[in-house]
């Protein structure tokens, strides 16, 4: 039994999706509010605005964890659906905002939903993560950080003034501290010990992040499944 | 044997009324005070003016206090001590020292007055800077400026052209534990803006809220005089940080009915610090065994729950701020209740 009511909220967002029927926007809701982590996340807010004040990305993009929290509250299916859509990738996940003094963990939020999104396979989910396909092979295959070089400055804002630096001159920094790093892609990133890759790779399948991928963008999934298997079954 | 004489523990605004209260219904009272003055906290923070009728606050206190040293029925004690207690309702035997001097009284009925301390923003969740920057002070530190008409920059003596006031700091907020609303600070703060206005008419005087809590009279008589005649601007949306810039406090925060955030520089930033209960309530509710609710304050309301300043123990009432958040006057309201609970007792 759905618990929404379509006419009560009076700041309810329009139907910005008239492509996306009402039930299924209401049915991608429930889910989020269903999820046993909701109750802890969202006590009620009081729009002191301590979470937007303390977010990076509400600095550079039209992003407010207050409005998505507000949102859920208020149960605005419509927006919420906005939200699961748009907004919930411009988080850094950086999880600032739990300073909130109700206790509420916006940021957590954005985590359910971003899961929602793609366990449903929405589209926009795949189109805001298409550019990070390359990031991703490289972190799930190689087990390491992502590297500095391997992003384009311009679009991290959010990641301070030394991201451009770091990213020209990488090899300088390297240089100044060696450490163990991979050859090929990019020679400047760490090196992760087999153990641990291995380790990793089994955390991947196991916890269901290998189906994640899968719904996300199959042949990336193709690609790294192909290699773990092979580097798990030689041990 | 029974006694019908009456302890008031604690020489504030509350212990006061409660000892004239009942000297005045004829009850033989004993006063104690842990200073050497009475007035209790409006006293000893230096509190400039009252909210209600604008009074100065020392004039007030000591019409208070004069009411009960003049009293022939009040003996007040000292730098005085309760240090344990026997007996039931009607017939208590309490220890004290007063001036050093150990004594035993027995007495009918006890009226704790230990009132409340103001909230250390030292242990705020937010980044307010309080001990890092001195330009970042209290209430309690700008009521005292206000009371001697010098509002400086505690960093360079230069009066402030620019002033924020952050709301809640300590209250309402689960991080900390106090999840309560101390139900002065919107009042206050407005009321200091008021004044910071008058004594610096070139400044400029922001309050940042989440909620502005102007109950009852206060909503005509502060909040819209802040706004209309002194021109006090009101932000909804709290301060999540004070920094530094130059020699300047940057502040951060969301105008949430702007949907933006912001950032402002001040020269001066006010912290609208909370109440909790102080030492000397949590310290009495232990010795005299009555029960505190979780946040320390003294449990009141009887089974019943309107039974406003009975504690958990028949025989000992509270009075004022030691039982919650109170303005001064609902706890002398309520120290005239307990001095006619105490009363009716003693005499039964």
């Amino acid at each position: 039994m759905p618990t929404t009511q379509e006419n009560w909220n009076p700041g309810k967002a329009e139907n910005r999706h008239p492509e996306v029927t009402y039930e299924e926007k209401e049915r991608l809701f429930l889910e989020v509010k269903n999820d046993l982590r909701y109750e802890e996340f969202l006590y009620g807010c009081y729009e002191c605005g301590i979470c937007v004040s303390a977010c990076p990305s509400a600095r550079f993009y039209d992003f407010s964890p207050r409005v998505i929290a507000q949102a859920m509250a208020r149960e605005d299916v419509e927006r919420v659906y906005d939200i699961l859509t748009e907004d919930i990738w411009n988080c850094a996940q950086c999880f600032s905002c739990v300073r909130c003094p109700r206790q509420n963990n916006p940021g957590g939020l954005v985590t359910i939903l971003r899961e929602v999104s793609i366990k449903n396979g929405l589209q926009e989910s795949k189109d805001a993560l298409q550019g990070y396909s390359r990031v991703i092979y490289k972190v799930m295959l190689k087990g390491n950080q992502v590297s500095p070089d391997m992003l384009q400055p311009d679009f991290f804002p959010d990641w301070g003034p030394w991201v451009q630096n770091f990213s020209q001159n990488m090899h300088v920094w390297r240089k100044a501290i060696p450490m163990d790093s991979i050859r090929g892609l990019t020679d400047v990133a760490w090196r992760t010990d087999r153990k641990t890759l291995l380790e990793l790779y089994t955390i991947w399948f196991e916890s269901g992040n290998m189906e994640i991928i899968k719904e996300l963008d199959e042949s990336l999934y193709d690609l790294l499944t192909e290699v773990m298997q092979e580097e798990l079954e030689e041990g | 044997m029974s006694s019908n004489k009456i302890l008031v523990i604690g020489g504030g605004p509350a212990g006061l009324e409660a000892a004239r209260s009942a000297a005045e219904l004829g009850g033989e009272v004993i006063l104690l005070e842990k200073r050497e003055r009475l007035g209790g906290t409006p006293d000893r923070e230096n509190y400039a003016k009252l909210t209600h009728h604008w009074r100065d606050a020392s004039e007030a206190m000591a019409e208070l206090a004069s009411a009960v040293t003049s009293h022939p029925r009040v003996q007040v004690k000292y730098q005085a001590e309760v240090k344990g207690m026997s007996g039931s309702a009607g017939n208590f035997k309490v220890e004290i020292e007063a001036g050093g001097v150990a004594e035993s009284l027995d007495v009918g009925a006890v009226i704790v007055a230990t009132g409340f301390q103001h909230f250390d923003p030292g242990r705020a969740t937010q980044y307010y800077n309080y001990y890092s920057f001195p330009d970042v002070i209290t209430l309690t530190d700008l009521e005292k400026m206000l009371k001697e008409h010098n509002v400086v920059r505690p960093s360079n003596g230069q009066a402030p052209k620019k002033i924020a006031f952050i709301q809640c700091v300590g209250s309402r907020d689960r991080q900390i534990g106090n999840e309560y609303c101390s139900k002065v600070c919107c009042g206050i703060a407005s009321k200091q803006a008021i004044e910071l206005r008058e004594q610096l008419p070139d400044s400029k005087v922001m309050i940042f809220y989440i909620d502005m809590r102007m109950y009852g009279y206060w909503e005509n008589e502060i909040y819209w005089k802040a706004q209309e005649q002194h021109k006090v601007n009101y932000v909804k949306g709290v301060i999540s940080e004070v920094l530094k810039k130059g020699d300047q406090l940057l502040i951060r925060g969301e105008d949430t009915t702007m949907s933006r955030p912001m950032e402002v520089t001040m020269d001066m930033v006010v912290l609208s610090v909370g109440m909790e209960p102080s030492a000397g309530t949590r310290a009495i509710a232990q010795l005299l065994g009555v029960k505190q609710n979780k946040y320390g304050f003294i449990e009141a309301g009887g089974e019943g729950g309107l039974d406003t300043v009975a504690t958990s123990v028949p025989g000992i009432f509270v009075a004022g701020a030691a039982a919650g958040p109170a303005d001064l006057n609902d706890s002398i309201s309520s120290a005239g209740l307990a001095a006619a609970r105490a009363m009716s007792l003693v005499r039964a």
